[in-house]
């Protein structure tokens, strides 16, 4: 009878331990994993706080301000939420959708308090597809549809 | 005209949809079969007139009426034929359309099939699905709407999204949506096997078949969604953990949990509140999937312009569901006495036991990842998103774990198992496996993971086909057969067990393919003039041109070029940059040359300067094996279903 008690103690045991393990590895592997997304304003603000942190900024791609490297796939911008303007500095392949005047989102780190390096850049699809993230509008739609369904 | 008699269709369904609600209630409360029987009818009705429905929106799209909103923002004048017909789930509101018209018709299988043999719960069954189909059809009629008009009509659509003009996409949502329809006959027949207290696993029994089938239909749906994401997208990848894959991928995880478990049940009597949890979670994660994408409150590239009002109504249809579910299976929960107990852990239930543990685990992964930025941007001002490496950190172990349980599971005996038993069947196995995973970085697989997921592809195999060698040779030696009758007679015989064994096997090529692209894909972003070339992999592709190209609605710049390998034919590959005549943004076609071995991927960018264009590069090792494996996955759920009850003995 102890022996039937002990074996089904260790089954127990065994299976709170594999569950353990496994929440342990969701837990731990969650806090290193999350990006934050900051509009211009509340990026420059807080620069000091977020340098070499991996952050998303989105705002707008500042008509005239986009320069490309002749010859090279290096571009420079300004991202914009109308009051800050960020330099931002990007190499490799755009998305179809980049464009001056544009929605935008770029995920990189501050390298310097002047300048964002991007490491990838999301752009806004087209008008009858809109991600949700990409422009602010949503995001306060979606926001006001889940808290007016939550009271 | 046809979108007048579609939203009449529409408005009786729903009137019938009461009828299928309350009807049977009225019979099982009266004690009277007519009221039984009318639900059943109203259900083929419902069938039926959703059917006229959706048929008189597909030909409102055939004869271009742009006088119903849906079809001008859907299509254009110049949209071919094949995605006009099909532009019908293209949108959210045609697409929830699509959903309630396949319920109706699952519904009236069901009602078909099983009502002489399941008396007692098919009126309970009848009223639950006859509520879904309510809540359905009310969300379609009054808060998403296809058939709503649009007056003064345009003179031409805004087109259909040209990402979705496809023939990946055409498929993808269709059987997506059967998958996730699908589990509502299994959840149906629970609640109704809760209600009436019958026949403890019947219900396991008798929605064998319909489970499998959904969960073989949410693979296709998942596997058209990646392959589409591969070859239409232009990133090189086909998985990127965006919510809305998410979505679909969770209820899939416990589909599987579930689709395992119950064979505990079945065997062992054991499981059953959990079996039970399982199937009321897979259908909530089913509509959850549909709802985060039909709702717009996720952000992500499936996420269509959101409406508030859409997005309280299903917030509360779920919540109903839930708590009708859960209220039931807490306050039922006394009936569901387990008799026999797991005494040891050298058992096929506790090897179930902990997959089921993983998979849960994994769906759990997801569904916080998923949820949490919802809940922080509602909580909080703060935005946030969860990456991929979260999702890959957590899901690499789980697989690994996944895998050298998939070895374990059915081998292992139920009820306890030995250690000469398991010498026997195991260590073969595990010492290659050891091998392999030793050898594995002599072999170019330098990665941790992946050696080890090498050596596990390796141990679960021989595992796999040592048992079909041994239970071979039992049957040779005992009815003196050959090698070849004996094993076809085996794996034709019980169905079910080398179904599920075909399933692995695909499952192990699928894995094979992830290590491959996952961790070896090499990518290279540069620009090129006319005549340049480069080296990626064993390959040296050069630029020959870049000319123009055009179809019915859309103009193209071209890129044309060779790429060769020593002993190799050379290939010409044609990357695009289309412009679609009714939007102004681009869309990228990338070109892909695909072996066994490995895919060239070429995606076309910006003109850099007069004459030079930017181009990325990808060569990923073994990503058909996904494809290929899953295809066998598929094929070995539809041969485990060709089998119908197991004989007992």
């Amino acid at each position: 009878m102890i022996s039937l008690l002990n074996k089904r103690l260790m089954l127990m045991f065994t299976v709170i331990m594999v569950g353990g393990a496994l929440v342990a590895l969701v837990l731990t592997s969650f806090t290193g994993a999350l990006v934050y997304f900051h509009t211009p304003t509340e990026a420059v603000a807080k620069t000091k706080e977020l340098v070499a942190k991996k952050i998303r900024i989105g705002g707008m791609v500042q008509t005239g301000s986009l320069v490309r490297e002749s010859g090279t796939l290096k571009i420079r911008f300004l991202v914009t939420d109308s009051t800050t303007h960020i330099p931002v500095r990007y190499e490799g392949m755009l998305p179809d959708l980049f464009r001056e005047g544009q929605g935008v989102v770029v995920e990189g780190t501050w390298q310097s308090p002047q300048e964002f390096v991007a490491t990838t850049i999301l752009a806004k699809h087209s008008e009858d597809y809109v991600p949700v993230d990409m422009s602010e509008q949503g995001i306060a739609k979606s926001k006001e549809s889940l808290l007016k369904s939550l009271k | 005209m046809w979108i007048e008699i579609a939203h009449f269709a529409t408005l009786i369904a729903l009137l019938l949809a009461i009828v299928l609600l309350a009807a049977p209630l009225i019979g099982i409360h009266w004690q009277r079969l007519v009221w039984i029987r009318i639900g059943r009818q109203s259900a083929f009705a419902i069938c039926g007139l959703l059917t006229l429905a959706s048929a008189g929106l597909i030909i409102s799209f055939l004869q271009h009426d742009f006088s119903v909103r849906y079809v001008a923002e859907h299509a254009s004048l110049k949209l071919p034929v094949f995605y006009l017909a099909t532009a019908m789930w293209g949108g959210h509101e045609g697409s929830l359309l699509f959903w309630a018209w396949l319920l109706s018709l699952f519904v009236a299988i069901a009602a078909w099939k099983h009502w002489n043999t399941h008396p007692v719960s098919m009126p309970w069954v009848l009223a639950i699905l006859g509520g879904l189909l309510l809540g359905f059809l009310l969300l379609v009629l009054f808060l998403s709407s296809p058939f709503e008009r649009l007056i003064p009509p345009p003179p031409d659509g805004r087109d259909l999204n040209p990402l979705l003009q496809d023939p990946g996409m055409v498929f993808h949502p269709p059987f997506l949506y059967m998958g996730y329809v699908g589990f509502a006959i299994p959840y149906a027949f629970a609640m109704a096997a809760l209600i009436t207290a019958q026949g403890d696993s019947e219900w396991i029994l008798a929605t064998r078949r319909w489970t499998l089938f959904s969960w073989a239909m949410l693979t296709i749906g998942i596997v058209f969604g990646a392959y589409w994401a591969y070859y239409e997208l232009g990133w090189g990848g086909y998985w990127a953990w965006d919510p809305v894959e998410n979505a679909s991928f969770m209820p899939w995880l416990t589909g599987l949990a579930f689709l395992h478990s119950v064979m505990v049940q079945e065997r062992r009597q054991m499981f059953k509140t959990w079996n039970l949890f399982l199937i009321i979670t897979t259908f909530a994660l089913s509509l959850l999937g549909t709802f985060l994408v039909r709702s717009g409150v996720l952000s992500s590239v499936h996420a269509f312009a959101t409406d508030p009002g859409r997005g309280v109504y299903i917030l509360v249809f779920m919540a109903i569901l839930l708590l009708f579910s859960f209220g039931l299976l807490t306050h039922k929960a006394d009936l569901l006495k387990e008799s026999p107990q797991m005494d040891s852990a050298l058992s096929r239930e506790f090897s179930f036991l902990v997959n089921n543990l993983f998979l849960v685990a994994g769906a759990c992964t997801v569904l916080l990842g998923t949820l949490y930025p919802l809940a922080v941007e509602t909580l909080s001002s703060a935005k946030v998103t969860v990456g991929a490496p979260y999702y890959n950190k957590v899901f690499i172990p789980i697989m690994l774990g996944m895998l050298a349980l998939m070895g374990l599971g059915p081998i292992i005996p139920w009820q306890r198992s030995s250690v000469t038993r398991l010498r026997q069947e195991f260590l073969p196995a595990l010492l290659i496996g050891i091998v392999v995973t030793i050898l594995a970085p002599w072999f170019g697989i330098t990665h941790g993971s992946g050696a080890v997921a090498t050596g596990l592809i390796f141990f679960v195999g021989v595992t796999h086909f040592g048992d079909l060698i041994r239970q071979a040779r039992i049957r040779m030696g005992r009815e003196s057969l050959s090698a070849s009758r004996a094993t076809w007679l085996l794996v034709t015989r019980n169905k079910r067990r080398y179904g599920g064994l075909m399933v692995h096997v695909g499952t192990l090529i699928m894995v094979a393919g992830f290590v491959g692209s996952g961790l070896f894909q090499e990518e290279r972003d540069l620009f090129m003039a006319k005549g340049d070339s480069m080296t990626i992999g064993s390959w040296s592709l050069t630029l020959e041109s870049v000319d123009k190209a055009a179809k019915r609605n859309w103009t193209a710049d071209e890129a044309v070029i060779r790429a060769e390998r020593p002993g190799a034919e050379p290939l010409i590959l044609r990357p695009q940059k289309r412009v679609y005549n009714e939007h102004s943004q681009p869309t990228t076609e990338a070109a892909i040359h695909s072996s066994w071995r490995e895919d060239l991927y070429v995606v076309l960018g910006d003109g850099v300067k007069e004459g030079v264009w930017a181009f990325r590069i990808y060569r990923t090792p073994l990503v058909s094996w996904i494809w290929v494996g899953s295809t066998i996955m598929v094929l070995g759920v539809f041969w485990a279903m060709m089998q119908g009850r197991r004989i007992k003995s």
